[in-house]
Formats: C-alpha cells, structure tokens, sequence
C-alpha cells in the first residue's frame, strides 16, 4: 500500500511500522504520510492502535520494525526530546499539563524549548531570573493566547481550568514550538460546539499560514471527513485503507469495520 | 551447612514478617510505611515495660501488648494521619511516614523511660531452653520465630483466600474506588489493615529484641534491610517478598561462615547485603524492563482518574495559587531578614551560643540541597547527608593530610559529592518516586556501612581533625562564612527557580511525556540537578566538618538525615528562608532544651521535628511558608484598606462638587 500519492513530500512518514507487546501485535506493517500544510485524519474503533502509532510517531514507544521519518531525516531511534527540537509536536487523549505552572508559562516554556533553550549553569548564575522575552517570543505567545481565546486565563494556573480549556491549552503549547508536523490526539473530545470552533479555527490557521502537517485522530468521523485532505484507517493494528474522505466513504470494507451506520445515517438525512 | 541455614532462617523469618506487612499495607493501603521499624520498637518497648520494669508475665505482657497495644496503635496513627495520606501525593507521604519514624521512639522514651537497655527478653522464659533437632542447637526464641512465620504465612493465606474480609481486602488492593461504590468503606478495610500491620510489626519488633537490643536506630535499621525483600517484590508481590526475605537471612548467615571472623571487611559486609540484593534487583528489573513505577498497575480507571498528580510536594496550594511568571515564590525578602538577624546575632550574643549559630548556618547549607533536589525537582533523596558526609571527609582528608586551603579543600569535597550524585541521578531515571526514596536511603544506608566505617575516615570513632579558614577562626566569623555560603546557594537557587530551568523542572515534575514532547530533556534536567544538589551537600558538609573542628562520619548516618529531612518539611522544603530556619532550629533548638529543661526532655526536640514533619499532611508547603502567606494577606489587607478609604472620600468629595 503506498504511502503517499500527493505531490509535495510528507513532512512525517511511518514505514512498515510494527509494535508488539510480548505476544500482542498491536501495529503491524502500517505506512502512513503526513503533508505539509494539511490535515491529515486517522481514525479506527477503539484498541486499533491509533495511539500506539502516536507514540512511536512521537519517540515515546520505540517501534519493533519499520522506520519514522521527520523532514525527510530518519528519527526511529531519535528521542521524543530530539524529535520535538527537530519540530515535532503532539497532544495527548487525556491532557498532560504541568498543573504548577499558569497557560503563558507553558506557551512560554514550550517556545523557549525549541527556539530559545538555556542551560542550567547559565540561568544558575544570570541575575534577575526569567528573562525578558524577546519580540518574537511575545508575538508567538500573544498571538497563541489570542487565537486560542486563552488571554483571559493566561496567567492562571493550569491546575484550575477546565477540560475544554485544558486541551486548548495543550494545542496552544504544541503550537508555541512552531512545528512542522503536529500529533492531535482526540483534541475535540470533551470541547463543547464553541470551543471545537476556536480549535478549528486556530488548527486552520497554522495549517494555511504555517505550513503545519497534521495527523488528526478523533473519533467525530464526520469532522474528519470534513477537515481532512487524506485519511488513513486502521484495523486491528493494520491499515485498512486510506485515501481522500470521499474514497473512505466509499470503502465498503471501512463501511463495514468502522463508519457503519454512522456515514449512512448521515447521507440519508 | 545446616546450622547456618537454620540460624539464617531466624533473621530472614523476622525480614519475612516485616516484609510481608510492608507490602500487604502497600498494596492496600497506597502508603509505604517507612516507619515500620519505629512502630516495631515501640510495641517492643513496651512489652519490655510491661515485662521487665513492671514483673508482668510473658503472656500477659505479650497479649497486652501485641493484641491491644500494638493494633491500637496502628488504628490511633489511622484515624491522627494515615487516612489523610491516602490521596497525598509519594513526597507528602513521604515525608509524613519518615516523621513518624523520627517522632515515635521519643514519645517511648517519654512514656516508658530513658533506661539503658543492654539485654532484651524475647517470647521465651528465661533462661532460654536450647534443643538440638538434627544435632544443630536451636533456642526457644529462633523455635518461635519458625512458628510465627508458620502460622502468620498460612493464617494470611487462608484469610486472603477463603474469607469475605479477605475478599475485601483483595477488592481494595484492586479498586479502592469501585470497591466503595458497592457500599463497602475502604477507611474500615483501611483500619482492619493497619491494625494487623502495626500487630505485625510489634511481632517483628519483640522477636528481633533478643538478636539486636532495644535501640530504636538498630532497629530501624533492620526493618530498612526487610526494604530490599519489599522491593524484589516490586512493592505487590507477598510471595516474591517473604522468599526473599527469608533467602536473605539465609545468604546472610552463610556469608558470615565464609567470610573470616573478626575482620571489618566482614562485619562492613555482613549488615550491607539486604542493601546489595537492592541494588542488584533494581539494575536487573531497570534494565529488563526499562521503567520501574510504584503506580504501574495499582489500582482500576477510576482510582486513577481521582489519583493525586505527583506535583510540588502535592501542595494543592501550587494549584490553587496564581503564580506569575515573574511572581514565582522565591522567598527572598524573609531569607535576607533571617540572615541579617543571623549576622547581627553572631556578633553580639554570648559566644556560647554562637557556636551553635555556625552550625545552624551549615546545617543550613547543606538543607538547601534538598531545597533544590526535593523541593524544585520534586526527586525524593533520602541520602543527602551522605553526600554532605563525603564532602566532610573529603575535605578533612585534603586540607589536614595533604595540606590543601581548608576553602579549596570543601570545595574539592562538593566537587567529589557531584559524580556520585549524577551516577545516583542516571541510575535513578526511570524509577518512580517511592523507588527513589527506597533507593536513596539504601545508597546512604550502604555507604554507612561500607565506606564511613573504614579506619581512614572514622578514625575509630574520633573522625580526622579539621580546623577553620584563618579569616574565620572565631565562632562568629565561622557563622558569617556558613551565612555567607548560604546565601550564594540561595541566590542560584532563586536563579534556577525563576529562570526557563525553573519552569522546566516544574514541567518535569508534573508531566514528563508533556515535558519531553516540547523538546525538554528529562535525563538533562534531572542528573543536573542531582549532581548540584550533591555538590551543595557536599560543600555544605565540609562546613559542618570545619564548625565542628573534625569529619566525624558516624554523625553523617542515613537516619540522622531522616531528622534532617523532618526537621526541613517541618519548615518548608521550598523556601530558602526554610532552609535557614530549619538549620538554625536544628542546633539552637536542641541546646535550649538541654540547658533549661530537664534530662528527661532531651528527646523532646527530635519529637517535635518528627510531629512537625507529620503536619506535613495538614500543610504541604511547611510554615515558614504558611506564616509567610499569613503576613503577607495580612499586609495586603492592611495596605488595600487605606487605598479604599482614599478613593471612597475622594469619590464622595467629588459627588459633593
């Protein structure tokens, strides 16, 4: 199954990808490509190996076959740190915030992680503490907070927001490296219609503007078919299919495994 | 052969006891109790009260002790702070367990009396009968151990297996949450448990009398070697545990047949190998399987989604509070107003005190590096005073046989402190935090053992002599070089706090997947820090050397540093101002006490320390900071209420225009 058929070369690419646990094969043989400056969806019921595909994308699981790509460069046995300086950034299913901290500090953090990084000794010794931010580091940050609707709660800490804001939280702080390619993990999950709007609307953005890749699992078919250019389906740990949403829609094999009665109860109304 | 093994299996019986408790409360209770061996002691303590001081005879004292005392001492600690820890955070109770370890033996000496005890009876009459089955000699006290072990082993068995309050129990281990959702109390289970566990350290506490005396610290010692049978059990495994603990009163008991008699090569080894089984359990277990979490399958779903983050010392006030990004609490205005107090009082205080002021400051010192390691990085080291004794002994070494500047010479002994450190850092990384702490103390147990025992750093008790820096040959001037120290560690610790390493440790410490997925190195930022706190260790027990006028190693012991470590909670493991507290606290508190009250107070400071680290369940950031707060709002008010009253009459005036 080839991995890619568009034109520009994939930004983050899995090749024959397997993952077992002992005696479970979680992933097996899966190929998927991430374009630049798109969105691209992964969707399977629950147990399929989405998130387990995430975690050997992003450098958190370490695969048994089959080799990632990022930017063209081959990062199998790159660390997840590695991966993220070298522009790579995700989300997680359940948010994973650091509640000690308020939202600017994870903007800020996080953009400092990749464009700024200082050392131990050198902050050790460097009177004042935190240092000013530079012009580029206010605008990426304000400019998050604003597209996110975060400004509000900006020098809050993160412990005592909700869930919606939680996750929009997360993407703002994947957002602050300025990636390439961005792993969103059910972000709409627990978003209400409002919030599921700003999230779109700052996910098309970075798309349009950035010329960010996406890999987007999320469980609301309807909005991937809707937001995605290619979609990938996965099965038990292998793919099933993948093309654009129309050729998903008209996969009787994901029809039978996944979209069910969902697609059909939606094209009948 | 067969004598060794069946007089190994009399230690290994009491490891088995104490390690099949510490892993049944674990696994039911979600609390790791480091005071194990403080409850052993105090039960025994007072079977001996009973038994000795009093004439009670062996069964009764016996009954009154281990089946009322005993399981009511475990439902008091219960219902006085146990219940509160359950969804603590690992720090936090932590802490809280190693006070009570500290605060118990005290409150015995208070209530049963500060004797010497040089001989303790165990179970059997005396004089104790002896038989010979197999023709190996076998006395009445190793014949009940055996039987102990007999019956505690099937009696949990079939407890466990066959009964509903054993299903009950099981159902906890599972789900605590579900469990009650179908209308059972967990906090009833939770009681039944720490009564049959503080029943089963009162057992292992009268039975280990007759092998090790009463003292409290051999005893503590004894219940941290049964650590390394809980630990080859990965805190979950009953059976795992026991085996273990009895093949290590076994190997232990062979050893000593190999090894030459009287050597102090045998008797540094003899006491250390729980701690070797330890070390190589975890190498194994960390290189097989990579991570090694205390949380890795405890628990259902729900009891993980209601579980406590493992934050800033699990200070729901972190959570709670805005903290600005330039507001971080760095506590810099009461760390100077402590210091300058300091100062003014070394010059113009009697100079008896001052001695204990430049203690204080050192003390202080080296309490800053669990400031940063503890407190910032959130890694629970236990063995913090190890570091601190090897910078003492470095730098006695250096500056009084080999001629170095006493100041390059504590340097060389923090620099010494740092490679242990980052090694301790990497073996370290992928522990969760309960291992951490049990691998730490067993570190700092192990050099106790086998490095500060040795005849050229102990000197047969006396220690290698060390005398001040000329420019600070005074206990005055010793007190401004130990302010002065402080106060440079502070500062980068306020740096580091404030600085994008501040915020990326606090990421660490929350979520290290989070931290790693935006480019943070967690491997970095950890053995970094370690290696700096062991530095301030280091440097801040080579003070301690210089104010005493000699490194004396025996007082760098890990369970002197468990006081260290209370008497820091207690203040506030985040504050500098804390730190400074606690180390004054530390000397000048003790010396009061000794001067104005009577002999038999002398255990009341280490009670205090103990209670205060207890308290930690009640208040998480300590009081230095809490008091802090309090003045702070206080002020706030203060100040707000003018600026009100001045915009309230200047809108009237103006509505009088």
């Amino acid at each position: 199954m080839s991995a890619m058929t568009g034109t520009a070369a994939p930004v983050l690419e899995a090749r024959g990808v397997s993952v077992h646990f002992g005696g479970i094969k979680a992933l097996q043989g899966v190929d998927v490509a991430v374009a630049p400056g798109a969105i691209t969806g992964l969707v399977g019921p629950n147990g399929a190996g989405k998130t387990t595909l995430f975690g050997v994308l992003s450098g958190l699981l370490r695969p048994t076959a089959g080799t990632v790509r990022l930017k063209d460069h081959d990062v199998t046995t790159a660390s997840a740190q590695t991966r993220a300086r070298k522009g790579l950034a995700r989300t997680f299913q359940q948010p994973e915030l650091f509640l000690g901290l308020t939202v600017r500090e994870h903007l800020t953090l996080a953009y400092r992680s990749t464009h700024h990084r200082s050392r131990l000794w050198t902050d050790a010794f460097t009177a004042g503490g935190l240092r000013r931010p530079d012009t580029d580091e206010t605008a990426r940050v304000d400019f998050l907070l604003d597209v996110l609707f975060l400004g509000g709660v900006a020098d809050q800490p993160v412990g005592s927001l909700p869930l919606g804001t939680s996750r929009l939280v997360e993407v703002g702080r994947a957002l602050a490296t300025s990636p390439a390619a961005l792993l969103l993990d059910e972000p709409l999950a627990g978003l209400d219609s409002y919030e599921v709007d700003k999230l779109a609307a700052a996910l098309r953005r970075a798309v349009a503007e950035e010329g960010t890749g996406m890999l987007l699992v999320e469980h609301d078919v309807s909005m991937v078919l809707s937001v995605c250019r290619r979609i990938y389906v996965l099965d038990f740990g292998v793919l099933l299919a993948e093309g654009t949403p129309q050729q998903i829609r008209d996969d009787p094999k994901v029809r039978v495994a996944y979209l069910g009665d969902e697609v059909i109860a939606e094209e009948k109304s | 052969m067969l004598p060794y093994v069946i007089a190994g299996l009399v230690l290994g019986g009491i490891y088995a006891i104490s390690a099949a408790s510490l892993t049944a409360t674990h696994r039911s209770t979600g609390i790791f109790n480091f005071s194990f061996g403080a409850m052993a002691y105090f039960v025994a303590r007072f079977y001996y009260f009973l038994h000795m001081q009093h004439g009670w005879g062996i069964v009764t004292a016996a009954i009154v002790s281990l089946l009322i005392v005993a399981p009511a001492l475990g439902v008091v600690l219960y219902f006085g702070l146990f219940r509160f820890l359950r969804l603590s955070t690992t720090l936090i109770k932590v802490a809280a367990m190693l006070g009570l370890s500290v605060c118990l033996p005290p409150i015995a000496t208070l209530l049963f009396g500060n004797i010497a005890i040089l001989k303790a009876p165990g179970l059997a009459p005396e004089p104790v009968q002896v038989f010979h089955p197999l023709d190996v000699p076998v006395t009445m006290d190793q014949l009940i151990v055996y039987a102990s072990v007999v019956v505690i082993g099937l009696l949990g068995v079939v407890i466990l297996r066959f009964t509903a309050v054993g299903l009950q129990v099981r159902a906890m281990v599972d789900s605590p949450a579900l469990m009650s959702l179908t209308g059972t109390s967990p906090n009833a289970v939770s009681v039944g448990v720490w009564a049959v566990s503080s029943f089963l350290a009162g057992l292992a506490g009268i039975l280990s009398a007759p092998i090790i005396g009463l003292d409290s610290g051999s005893f503590t010692l004894l219940m941290a070697a049964a650590f390394a049978a809980v630990i080859a059990g990965r805190l979950h495994s009953l059976p795992t545990a026991v085996g273990v603990g009895l093949g290590m009163g076994i190997a232990t008991s062979l050893v000593q047949k190999v090894m030459p008699p009287n050597s102090s090569l045998t008797t540094a080894v003899l006491p250390s190998i729980p701690f070797i089984v330890t070390a190589l359990f975890l190498a194994f277990t960390t290189l097989r399987r990579g991570r090694l979490n205390e949380g890795d399958g405890v628990g259902g779903a729900l009891d993980r989604a209601i579980a406590p983050q493992s934050g800033p010392g699990g200070s729901r006030t972190a959570v709670r509070r805005p903290t600005g990004i330039l507001r971080r609490r760095s506590w810099e205005p009461s760390t100077l107003v402590l210091v300058a107090i300091a100062m003014v009082a070394a010059f113009t205080i009697d100079s008896f005190w001052t001695g204990y002021l430049a203690q204080g400051a050192a003390f202080a010192v080296v309490f800053l590096s669990y400031t940063l390691v503890t407190g910032e990085g959130g890694m629970i080291w236990l063995c913090q005073i190890t570091f601190a004794g090897v910078g003492a002994v470095t730098s006695a070494q250096l500056a009084t046989n080999h001629g170095w500047p006493v100041m390059l010479a504590v340097l060389a002994g923090g620099l010494i402190a740092a490679p242990m450190g980052t090694v301790l850092g990497l073996l370290t990384i992928r522990l969760g935090p309960l291992y951490v702490a049990l691998v730490t103390i067993t570190f700092g147990l192990l050099m106790d053992k086998l490095v500060f025992t040795r005849d050229i750093f102990s000197q047969h008790g006396l220690g290698v002599a060390i005398s001040p820096p000329g420019f600070a040959d005074t206990d005055a001037t010793l007190t401004v070089l130990g302010l002065v120290v402080f106060l440079t560690v502070a500062y980068f610790i306020v740096n580091i706090r404030r600085s994008s390493t501040g915020l990326a440790l606090n990421a660490v410490r929350w979520s290290e997947p989070g931290a790693r997925t935006i480019g943070i190195s967690i491997l970095q930022v950890k053995v970094l820090t370690s290696a700096l706190a062991a530095t301030i260790a280091g440097i801040g027990g080579g003070l301690l050397a210089i104010t005493a006028y000699a490194a004396i190693p025996a007082n760098f012991n890990t369970l002197e540093g468990v006081i260290w470590l209370a008497t820091l909670v207690t203040a506030g493991i985040r504050s500098n101002a804390g730190a400074l507290f606690a180390g004054l606290t530390y000397t000048l508190f003790p010396a009061v006490m000794q001067i104005y009250l009577p002999q038999s107070f002398s255990s009341v400071p280490v009670l205090l320390f103990g209670l205060g680290a207890v308290y930690i369940a009640k208040s998480p950031d300590g009081w230095i900071p809490e008091i802090g707060d309090q003045l702070t709002g206080l002020a706030a008010k203060l100040l707000r209420r003018p600026g009100r009253d001045v915009i309230a009459s200047s809108a009237r005036e103006s509505s009088q225009v």
